[in-house]
């Protein structure tokens, strides 16, 4: 599958060497293919570790008893599906995948048909099978597969001679909530309220405690993107610009001052975490707010140039 | 058995309630249920419960004075019983414009599901005396546990989740009285008390702005 790429006329013998190298080291859609199909599938069933250690952490901290017994039951329910091999949830969601491409990699094959097909693979051979959810948005009929699905956002990982990919499914229950406003040379304390606004709108009906990400300034685009990868930040993971973190630690105080609770049962614990990031823009500020639910579903793998792949988590 | 940490003790109710027991239930009693539940997912499948009740087509499901759930479901196949792969909650408030006819019309007794319901539904549980259970979401495992069998099907040409489905529960549960037939919501409650809390959140979310002096950026300069 290499023959597409011409060999530079003025460097003969480098380019040789390059072509060696690239038949024997290349990522294939045969890898990209199982992989995409596994990082689903493992999500699917997998509440992630740092998730996990959030809520028995949270359960410590918890003062209302009906919600220590939520996060309990919780628990306990993600502990069996990771045990039993059992769903997390009965709605799988659709899947998300974000693709980062080490720039010395050689990529051998058609690897956004590699994820389409490995999505259509899970759906073939997952057990329990799992529902119909990829829903047409002008029809409402659904089905297993549709236009753009899954949702894939690529980006290059500089002198990286390795692939990450991580996966992460999306479903109503959380994913209805998100929300996005354009300000115009907003004060600090305003893009806070808004998120306040967004925070009390959704309530407790996206399956709190949730993991919440913002994006602040860039483009539209931009800002929904920074907010979506925020929320696959570790929990406990610490923002590089310590304005930041001021602000997510007092966004996170701020949630869970509400008081709604994991699942509503009116606790401590409405939020596991809030991740912020935040772009360069102009003097319009896209703010964007999007909700994990409590199972935070979330796989991530490395692939290697040699085709190795690595289980991240 | 089942491996619920929570279930130990709990009272347990056979669905569907008759209205007495509806109305003797409390916003925030934790329950256990037995009994027969009808369950969808389904927005279309609640539009063609509003057309049953405008005399367009039968419903296929007797669902008078029954127990109806707001939850997906996938099952499979064994002996002869359909029995089930798992479970889950769906959002209740997606259904609000068609919940107060569907709870008055057909006087059901119980509605489950998560998220809760709006006002018009809430007003609909009181008059009909019915109560609304939610159930923890995301936790299917422990939830599926409780359901032993779907005993029938209607409306089949609907998606699986979308289908009309009535279950046997056993064990089911815990599933929390979120609002009661007596007009209080939990939801409501909290939704209450966190707009009541947000000016003193506000206020403190500005006096930890201030030490770290972070506002001087919303003066930038065109």
């Amino acid at each position: 599958m290499t023959a597409g790429r011409l060999p530079s006329p003025a460097s003969g013998a480098l380019c040789d060497r390059r072509l060696e190298r690239e038949e024997a080291l290349a990522i294939t859609y045969d890898v990209v293919r199982k992989a995409a199909r596994d990082l689903y599938g493992w999500s699917l069933k997998k509440v992630p570790d740092d998730t996990l250690a959030a809520l028995a952490e949270a359960r410590q901290r918890e003062s209302s008893d009906i919600s220590r017994k939520t996060l309990d039951f919780m628990q306990a329910a993600a502990r069996a599906a990771e045990r039993e091999d059992r769903h997390a949830c009965s709605d799988a969601g659709f899947p998300t995948y974000f693709i980062r491409i080490g720039t010395r990699l050689t990529l051998d094959g058609d690897i956004r048909r590699a994820f389409v097909d490995g999505f259509a693979d899970l759906v073939e051979t997952i057990q329990p099978p799992i529902l119909k959810f990829i829903t047409h948005p002008l029809t409402l009929e659904r089905g297993y597969a549709g236009r753009d699905m899954p949702i894939l956002s690529f980006d290059v990982l500089d002198g990286a001679e390795y692939m990450e990919i991580t996966c992460s499914p999306k479903a109503l229950g959380s994913g209805r909530w998100a929300a996005l406003k354009v300000f115009s040379y907003p004060k600090i304390a305003e893009i806070e309220e808004y998120f306040m606004q967004c925070v009390l709108e959704a309530g407790s009906q996206h399956c709190p405690p949730v993991v919440i990400g913002v994006g602040i300034g860039g483009s539209f685009d931009h800002a929904a993107k920074m907010a979506k990868r925020a929320t696959l930040r570790q929990i406990g993971s610490v923002h590089d610009d310590p304005m930041i973190r001021d602000m997510e630690a007092r966004l996170l105080t701020a949630v869970n001052r509400t008081g709604f609770g994991p699942m509503g049962t009116g606790g401590d614990t409405t939020a596991l975490a809030v991740h912020v990031d935040y772009a360069h823009g102009h003097g319009f500020v896209p703010v964007a707010i999007c909700f994990n639910c409590w199972i935070n579903r979330r796989t991530s793998l490395r692939i290697d140039e040699d085709g190795t792949v690595t289980r991240l988590e | 058995m089942s491996s619920s940490p929570n279930d130990a003790g709990l009272p347990r109710l056979m669905l569907p309630l008759t209205r007495d027991q509806a109305r003797r239930l409390c916003v925030g009693d934790l329950v256990m249920l037995d009994g027969t539940v009808a369950a969808t997912a389904g927005f279309s499948t609640h539009e063609r419960m509003i057309d049953a009740l405008d005399g367009k087509g039968a419903l296929p499901l007797d669902l008078r004075g029954g127990a109806l759930f707001h939850m997906g479901s996938s099952c499979r196949q064994v002996d002869g019983r359909w029995l089930p792969n798992y479970v889950n909650p769906t959002t209740s408030t997606r259904f609000d414009a068609f919940m107060p006819r569907i709870i008055r019309e057909l006087g059901v007794t119980s509605v489950g599901g998560k998220g809760g319901m709006g006002a018009a539904c809430i007003a609909a549980l009181k008059e009909a005396g019915c109560v609304y259970f939610a159930m923890p979401g995301g936790a299917s495992p422990l939830l599926s546990e409780g359901v032993v069998e779907r005993l029938e099907t209607g409306w089949d040409d609907l998606i699986e989740q979308f289908r009309l489905s009535r279950f046997m529960l056993r064990d089911f549960g815990p599933v929390t009285v979120a609002i009661d037939a007596h007009g209080n919501s939990l939801y409501q409650t909290l939704q209450d008390q966190a707009a009541g809390r947000l000016p003193d959140i506000l206020a403190e979310m500005e006096a930890a702005r201030r030490p770290a002096g972070h506002t001087a950026s919303s003066t930038a300069k065109e």
